[in-house]
């Protein structure tokens, strides 16, 4: 039958149709500020300013890896990928495992799990302002004092300049555990029973069975995560700017916050737009590389 | 692989569940359209201002319920004795309110009469979004403004804002405790504490306090309060922030030897620590701070704990004259105004002692001309804050830079003084925040005049 | 036997050691909402807040100080088109890149991925003054249409779409039907979990979007619920009790629709996220 040609035709009539309102809205809304701001990292172009616009070539870049805030802020993101994401990861498969099991409730537990998800990070990160208020009336000092039994001294997470930038990771993994936990439970629950079973005749325990039938069988999801999860934790902003302000001195800066303050709170567009650039640059690479080492591993 | 199951059967009793347009899906679907389109249309509709003639579009901050009301009952009262002009207000919330007007003006959008925070009135001159009003405003009116108003609203020569009220700052304490540790306590601005006899006083009150954390500096709050508070202890010293005038520059003035020298005492008080961080901004009221270096809007809250007990001093002189600072919220007309003259209606009748006071009476500010400070029960000659109206009218008070790069400077004096706070090195602190006004001044050219 | 009630009882405690670390924060905030201003602060410190000082009088002040009808009705209305059109949107994109063979399919599975790490206040500025200039500020519409598209959402729906059974949509091919008509039809109705889990994504990030409001608003009318927030960022003292009421009153919604959703959105987010 001569269907062949004519239905790739309609096809691809069809496939263009569907996908057509969103690569409009996509290429619009973002693809084309995105260009815009890549034009104007190479401008001096500052916001409300009357006068003219001018070329600037490199000059922007420049400035901005002459930046102690800056290249503090590239160190800081590096850190919080490497520390967060198999954090969060860990907890995340901790708490799918201990959550996937046929006990009373458990669901009610799951729910809880997944609550903190539910808060924007606005919210969150002001909740948590409170909680890791400095002296006693923090809940974060309370609690440990309590469990140091006295020994604790009260101490200003928000303007330390080592706990500044933990204090931020602490929020942020309390936040995302949640989805990824739901993300990992899913993968655990298909996992066939009698994988399990037939290791444990064979005599392996319960670290044996996670390690050799769970982890692997879980390879598409926490690939999935970690992806996911490197992404989102180089957009840390919200936290940063309700709770510490980036200080003290830049021990908490990131990126994303030096970019914004720049380009809103002092009004230099182009030099908030190159840090933008190469924040893209950055994660692009960051993203590439963990595809191209997922898909060796696979093969 | 997924939760389905790969079952023909059951894949072929699937097919046959599905309905068709007419099914379950349907009817879902169209809902979900129509109230997308429905919300579409809302959108559309909603929002867009009210236009016509004889209608005046002001834009204000949203400060306290108390403010907010007077501005109201202003603005009704206002619509109600003119006939053919009527006001339309927009309250903005404070939080957001620079972020949002700025935003506004780069899309073109202002209203015809705004409110804006004083120091950033060159910014928005030299900008071109505020018109000058000086010749609108008449002998009479700029003569019972108080000079303060009058230097804040002034750029390039010419008058751009007038105020309802402007700022009071000094040192509050408790007259027992102060006479407990010996102090002498100043009747007014010219015979404050010397910077020596403030340091003594310190160490007085910390020998017998909890803590020793006697001194109050408002550490909680953040923005411009930096700026504010403490670059008059800078210029009681002799020292500024910037070069005032034409070409005037942060280098060898904000990293001079006076600046560096008055934040080096401050350094020493935070690592002595004398400074209550007043997360919960009780410090003073709960009686754990001694002195609190705080605006005139702490004097009701601070009277209600105090009483009688409560006195209001000049700030410290730090070997040039005790200093304080001035300013607030001003008025202004926008350059997209077309009916500047009616504008400068509305702006005269904010002028009037009447609206004045009633402001005033709601948030505890200095009035703004010399008429209604005359009728002011706290602020006249007799009044117990007449030290912040003495300070604003003798010349003790010194205005914030006039310039378009203000909010720079505030910004990294702000991030200066927490870093000196932290234990930075301050020359060095103070010469790298001079360096980046410096530049920003020199990118824009300093700012020549349009 | 007893072997087993042990170690259940082990695990329950874990569970609730957890959950008290996961709740807590929410807890406080809830507390503290209902704690008079003055006493939040302390009262969060030491965990020690008195059951006899309750009271909802902050609800009261939030309502008597912001006009919170009004922004919930904004965001509601906001979040409803972002949901609803993006569903569509991004639905139908998914199946077409999953499915579909056409001319630039591989361009525009490229630009999706590149697209996907871009966030949203890199290209606030220049979208600020893209839709400044058509002049849409101060409109709901302004506020929810650069959020309709959303890579993320597409991709979620691509690795859906990819692990969808064949099967049902080879069958109704040998039926007759087209590929539009097996995509409504067939493939659609089938495909509820995934809808409903993207849904709830695009929900919980656009719920409390700040930013874009900020830059594209000044009437009240039109304002959503964060931007509401920053109502009580006046001069210290910080009203933190109301604060805390406003936060609690914003989630709530949120929080419905999670409870309600939360099945679908388990089975959704299960066969969503399996594509690697």
């Amino acid at each position: 039958m001569r269907i062949v040609p004519r239905r790739h035709s309609y096809e691809g009539l069809a496939g263009g149709l569907l996908a057509a309102p969103a690569a409009a809205c996509l290429i619009f809304f973002i693809a084309l500020p995105f260009l815009a701001a890549l034009f104007l990292s190479f401008t001096n172009y500052r916001l409300g300013s009357p006068l003219p616009l001018e070329f600037a070539g490199l000059r922007q870049y420049a400035r901005i890896f002459g930046d102690p805030g800056f290249i503090r802020a590239l160190l800081n993101n590096a850190l919080f990928a490497l520390l967060v994401v198999p954090v969060q990861t860990a907890l995340a498969l901790a708490l799918a495992v201990l959550v996937n099991r046929r006990l009373r409730g458990i669901a009610v537990f799951r729910t809880i799990f997944f609550a903190p998800v539910v808060f924007p990070l606005s919210l969150v990160a002001v909740v948590f302002t409170l909680i890791f208020a400095p002296g006693a009336q923090g809940t974060f000092n309370g609690l440990l004092e309590l469990l140091t039994l006295g020994a604790w001294e009260p101490v200003d997470f928000l303007h330390h300049p080592w706990l500044a930038l933990p204090a931020i990771m602490v929020t942020s993994i309390w936040q995302g555990v949640g989805f990824q936990m739901v993300v990992l439970l899913a993968g655990l629950q298909d996992i066939p029973r009698q994988l399990y079973d037939a290791a444990i005749v064979d005599g392996a325990g319960p670290w044996q069975c996670f390690r050799h039938v769970t982890l692997p069988l879980l390879r598409g999801p926490l690939i999935f995560v970690m992806i996911v999860t490197t992404i989102l934790s180089f957009r840390v902003f919200d936290q940063v700017r309700i709770m510490t302000g980036g200080g003290p001195h830049h021990a908490s800066t990131t990126v994303l916050f030096e970019s914004v303050q720049a380009a809103f709170d002092r009004g230099w567009v182009a030099r908030g737009a190159a840090m933008a650039v190469i924040f893209f640059v950055m994660v692009l690479a960051v993203t590439l590389i963990q595809r191209r080492l997922a898909r060796q591993e696979r093969t | 692989m997924g939760s389905f199951d790969m079952d023909p059967i059951h894949v072929e009793r699937l097919r046959q569940n599905s309905p068709g347009y007419g099914g379950k899906l349907g009817p879902l679907a169209a809902l979900a359209l129509l109230l997308a389109c429905s919300s579409l249309a809302v959108a559309c509709e909603a929002g867009k201002s009210e236009k016509g003639a004889g209608i005046l579009k002001v834009w204000c901050h949203s400060g306290r319920a108390e403010e907010r009301e007077v501005i109201r009952r202003l603005v009704q009262e206002f619509n109600e004795s003119s006939a053919d002009l009527r006001v339309s207000l927009t309250i903005i919330p404070e939080g957001s309110y620079n972020g949002q007007v700025q935003a506004a003006a780069l899309a073109g959008d202002l209203p015809d009469v705004l409110e804006l925070d004083g120091p950033f009135v060159a910014g928005y001159a030299w900008r071109g979004y505020i018109a000058a009003i000086g010749e609108r405003v008449g002998g009479e009116l700029r003569e019972d403004l108080l000079s303060s108003i009058v230097e804040q609203g002034t750029w390039g020569g010419e008058l751009y804002s007038l105020a309802m009220f402007d700022s009071g700052l000094g040192l509050y304490a408790r007259r027992g405790e102060l006479e407990q540790a010996g102090a002498r306590i100043p009747a007014s601005a010219g015979e404050a504490w010397t910077i020596s006899e403030f340091e003594a006083l310190l160490e007085n009150l910390a020998a017998r306090d909890e803590d020793g954390a006697v001194l109050d500096l408002k550490l909680n709050y953040r923005g411009e309060w930096y700026t504010y508070a403490f670059s008059p202890a800078i210029q009681s010293a002799g020292g500024d922030l910037i070069g005032r005038g034409e070409g005037g520059k942060a280098r060898g003035v904000l990293d001079g030897p006076q600046s560096v020298r008055v934040l080096r005492r401050f350094q020493s008080w935070f690592e002595k620590g004398r400074v209550d961080p007043n997360l919960d901004d009780r410090a003073f009221v709960a009686g754990r701070a001694t002195l609190s270096w705080a605006g005139h809007w702490e004097y009701a809250r601070y009277k209600q704990a105090s009483g009688e007990d409560l006195v209001v001093l000049p700030l410290p002189d730090f070997g040039d004259g005790s200093r304080t600072g001035q300013g607030s919220w001003v008025w202004s007309v926008t350059t997209s105004c077309e009916r500047p003259a009616e504008a400068m209606r509305f702006l005269r009748f904010l002028a009037e002692p009447g609206s004045i006071l009633s402001m005033c009476a709601a948030n505890g500010a200095v009035p703004a001309t010399h008429t209604a400070l005359r009728r002011s029960e706290l602020y006249r000659d007799d009044g117990p804050l007449r030290l912040f109206s003495a300070q604003l009218t003798g010349g003790w008070s010194v205005p914030r830079p006039e310039t378009p790069a203000y909010p720079v400077i505030s910004s990294v004096f702000e991030e200066a003084f927490q870093r000196i706070r932290d234990g930075a090195d301050v020359t060095r602190t103070l010469c790298e925040a001079a360096a980046v006004i410096d530049r920003e001044v020199r990118d824009n050219r300093g700012y020549p005049e349009r | 036997m007893m072997a087993r009630l042990l170690r259940a009882l082990g695990v329950y405690a874990l569970l609730t050691a957890a959950s008290l670390i996961m709740i807590g924060p929410l807890a406080v905030m809830l507390l503290g909402s209902l704690t008079p201003d003055e006493h939040v602060l302390a009262s969060v410190g030491r965990l020690d807040f008195c059951p006899g000082e309750l009271s909802l009088q902050n609800y009261a002040d939030v309502f008597h100080r912001v006009p919170f009808w009004v922004y919930l009705r904004n965001s509601f209305l906001i979040n409803a088109v972002i949901v609803l059109a993006g569903s569509v949107v991004n639905g139908f994109a998914g199946y077409a890149l999953a499915r579909l063979r056409w001319r630039g399919r591989k361009l525009l599975l490229g630009l999706v991925m590149a697209l996907l790490i871009i966030p949203f206040e890199v290209i606030a500025v220049p979208l600020f003054f893209q839709l400044s200039f058509l002049g849409w500020r101060n409109t709901l519409l302004v506020q929810a249409a650069p959020f309709v598209a959303h890579p993320l959402a597409i991709y979620l729906f691509y690795t859906f779409f990819l692990g969808f059974p064949r099967e049902l949509e080879e069958a109704a091919r040998v039926d007759g039907a087209g590929v539009l008509r097996t995509f409504f039809q067939i493939v659609l109705p089938n495909s509820k979990p995934a809808f409903a889990s993207v849904a709830i994504v695009t929900f919980l990030f656009c719920w409390g979007m700040y930013l874009w409001p900020l830059l594209m608003t000044t009437a009240e009318n039109v304002r959503p619920l964060p931007l509401g927030i920053a109502g009580f960022h006046t001069l210290p003292p910080l009203a933190w009790g109301d604060i805390l009421a406003f936060g609690v009153m914003m989630i709530a919604p949120v929080l419905l629709v999670f409870v309600l959703l939360q099945r679908w959105f388990v089975r959704g987010v299960a066969t969503t996220g399996l594509g690697g």
